[in-house]
């Protein structure tokens, strides 16, 4: 009585089949598996077919944990217990389905979370790769236009200081306006890729706003003038006439974004404002905008402009990169703010920013800083009218040619070339320099490691020449390094032939 | 002559193991991952000659990235070893040298295949490259979404056995 109704309310997990040892069934109690007791045990899921080598299993009883078979069209997950007996096999399956059910949950759950978290870091990485290629071909690109852009602007110099033909006189103008365009989108290049990789780092310091004002006024009401637009700029009164950041790197932000708003506007009137937000102890949060009356940008469109090298089809015909809209968000990202753009296709648009700059309390003790920005140097050669002997190294044939061309014309200098690192120390011991000129690009060994060896030679004559290097590295932390070297300065390709002068006359006595 | 072979079916997860076996048996594909937990055994019949054929008994193991974990129980009786990875994760054939040398100490004198997977993704010059910076030989680039390279690779399986034997 009690054994019918135990099998008729116990819970029917456990299953126990016997076979003989060639897989006939002798006997199953089918507690949840009815199967046919005439047939093999190979009948009722190709697990079974194992059994067919239960010989060579090597203990009496052998479990299979989480076996997966599908009976009568019924799925269970079952451990199998296999005992060898005397007389044949016992087969005994445990019915775990719901217990392996939640395990698979969790399996899936966990697979798929270290899945994805594997794909997106080789995303990253495909994308940082790709990001360096890209950097490491800007790179190369610039430093590769620095040298032939060198030559041309210091022939183009070469060429303004002959007798020309009003004609000439007018073709070369636009030569030099060409030089000054392809050298400025080399800068922008330099910055996206100095941005990119990190390398640009901000240099602060106290500067006049007030001043960076006026001389934005001044530049760009002419520009606007030009083009028969207004251009108003409005300083709020609060706004401290000194402040300390990158005045540099905010004066490039606000030409490119005050280029845009003129390039962009046929008509109407482009405005600067610098609004007041707020005021901390030592620092002050101040809003600059930038508003035209130009095309304007579709909504879509909006965050595209700030990628590299991307301009909408808005149906003008403009010049340009992209570059600059790329540099201010990068630039401005560097000084902890954000560009923000409100437009209206057909009416205008407004770029703004906000940003958190300190500004001196005691700025009457404090010297002004000198200005970052890049000055021509004067050109002051000795009054003695002594010659000086420079050494000029230079591989580039046609960068050497120019140099030596501007030096020889200045008829201060006896001078001496050479194209190769290696040859320097030789040359300096047999003879005697005021001033060498080198690039730092040489073949054998470079110019700064050429220093480092004049820097460390035991004779003051050749311990102290000073060396002027040149370089197609424009790189601020690059420049850093020449200098740690032993050079004396450092020019940076292109330069005019007035800087390069000024510099070099600046270490003769 | 029918002969029935064991062959386990192994390797990291989410390398497309049961895909690759599904492909095999049922011709099938599906984009939706879903974990095998345990072993789900499979069989399909192949003519290898007019009166020859093998019965694979596929065993389709639970991916581990530590193939210690595999049960002992499971790879009894084994007669063939497929180890699949997938080629776009690296982390599943990075250690391809040591995660063979497990399965060696496991199963051992059967004939074996290193199968990558996944090859639809990938652009074959760069997988090649990646290989050969690994140091990995391969004997079949597959792909279970498109069947390229499948019965092939099990076509070559099943003559190993039958050369084995």
């Amino acid at each position: 009585m009690l054994d019918q109704f135990k099998q008729q309310y116990s819970n029917k997990t456990i299953q126990f089949i016997f076979i003989d040892n060639q897989g006939g069934i002798i006997d199953s109690d089918q507690a949840f598996l009815q199967i046919e007791k005439e047939g093999t045990v190979f009948d009722i899921h190709p697990f079974f077919e194992c059994l067919s080598a239960i010989s060579e299993f090597p203990e009496a009883e052998t479990t299979f944990n989480c076996v997966n078979i599908t009976f009568d069209k019924v799925d269970y997950t079952l451990d199998i217990k296999v005992v060898k007996k005397k007389n044949g096999v016992l087969i005994v399956l445990q019915d775990l389905t719901q217990h392996y059910f939640s395990y698979q949950a969790v399996a899936q759950s966990r697979n798929e979370s270290i899945i994805s978290s594997e794909l997106v870091v080789l995303k990253n990485l495909e994308m940082e790769e790709r990001e360096r290629f890209k950097n490491a071909f800007i790179q190369n690109f610039s430093h590769e236009l620095r040298n032939p852009l060198t030559s041309i602007i210091s022939i183009t110099n070469i060429i303004g200081d002959t007798d020309l033909t009003t004609e000439q006189s007018k073709m070369l103008d636009f030569l030099k306006e060409s030089n000054t365009n392809l050298n400025l989108l080399l800068e922008d290049i330099l910055s996206i890729s100095m941005i990119a990789t990190g390398r640009l780092k901000l240099n602060n310091n106290i500067f006049s706003l007030s001043r960076l004002l006026e001389l934005l006024e001044f530049t760009y009401a002419a520009k606007a003038k030009e083009k028969g637009l207004e251009f108003n700029l409005k300083s709020n009164i609060k706004i401290p006439e000194f402040v300390e950041g990158d005045r540099l790197r905010l004066f490039q932000v606000l030409t490119n974004l005050l280029d845009n708003a003129i390039k962009y506007s046929e008509r109407g009137k482009v405005s600067l404002e610098v609004l007041f937000n707020q005021k901390m102890a030592n620092s002050i949060s101040m809003r600059f905008q930038v508003t035209d009356t130009g095309v304007g940008i579709p909504l879509e469109s909006i965050p595209q402009i700030f990628e590299s090298f991307s301009r909408l089809e808005n149906g003008q015909n403009q010049n340009g990169t992209g570059l600059g809209l790329s540099i201010v968000n990068g630039l401005l990202t560097l000084m902890k703010s954000k560009i923000k753009v409100e437009s209206a296709e057909g009416i205008g648009t407004v770029f703004y920013f906000d940003l958190l700059m300190n500004y001196p309390l005691q700025l009457a003790s404090k010297p002004l800083p000198k200005s970052t920005s890049k000055k021509k140097v004067k050109i002051k050669p000795p009054k003695n009218g002594r010659k000086f002997r420079l050494l000029l190294v230079e591989d580039d044939i046609s960068v050497g040619l120019v140099l030596f061309k501007s030096l020889m014309n200045t008829k201060h200098f006896y001078i001496d070339t050479l194209n190769d690192g290696a040859m320097v120390m030789n040359q300096l011991v047999n003879d005697p320099y005021d001033i060498i000129l080198m690039d730092v690009n040489l073949p054998n060994v470079s110019g700064d490691q050429v220093t480092k060896l004049i820097r460390s030679f035991p004779f003051k004559n050749i311990k102290n020449i000073p060396v002027v290097g040149i370089t197609a590295n424009a790189y601020e932390d690059d420049i850093n390094s020449y200098l740690a070297a032993g050079m004396n300065a450092v020019l940076s390709k292109p330069f005019e032939e007035e800087d390069l002068l000024g510099t070099i006359f600046k270490f003769l006595k | 002559m029918q002969v029935s072979k064991k062959i386990v079916v192994l390797g990291h997860f989410g390398v497309g193991k049961t895909s690759l076996i599904r492909r095999f048996v049922e011709d099938s594909f599906s984009d939706n991952y879903i974990v095998s937990i345990g072993v789900h055994i499979t069989k399909k019949v192949v003519e290898i000659s007019a009166d020859d054929s093998i019965s694979f008994i596929l065993w389709d193991l639970e991916g581990t990235d530590d193939l210690t974990l595999i049960r002992d129980s499971f790879l009894l009786g084994t007669h063939g070893v497929v180890f699949v990875f997938d080629v776009t994760r690296p982390s599943t054939f990075q250690e391809l040298s040591e995660d063979l040398k497990i399965v060696h100490e496991k199963i051992t004198n059967v004939p074996q295949l290193i199968v990558g997977n996944k090859v639809d993704l990938v652009v074959l010059p760069e997988l090649e490259a990646l290989l050969k910076q690994h140091e990995i030989s391969v004997d079949f680039l597959t792909s279970a979404k498109t069947g390229g390279a499948v019965n092939d690779m099990f076509m070559k399986l099943a003559t190993l056995l039958t050369s084995h034997a």
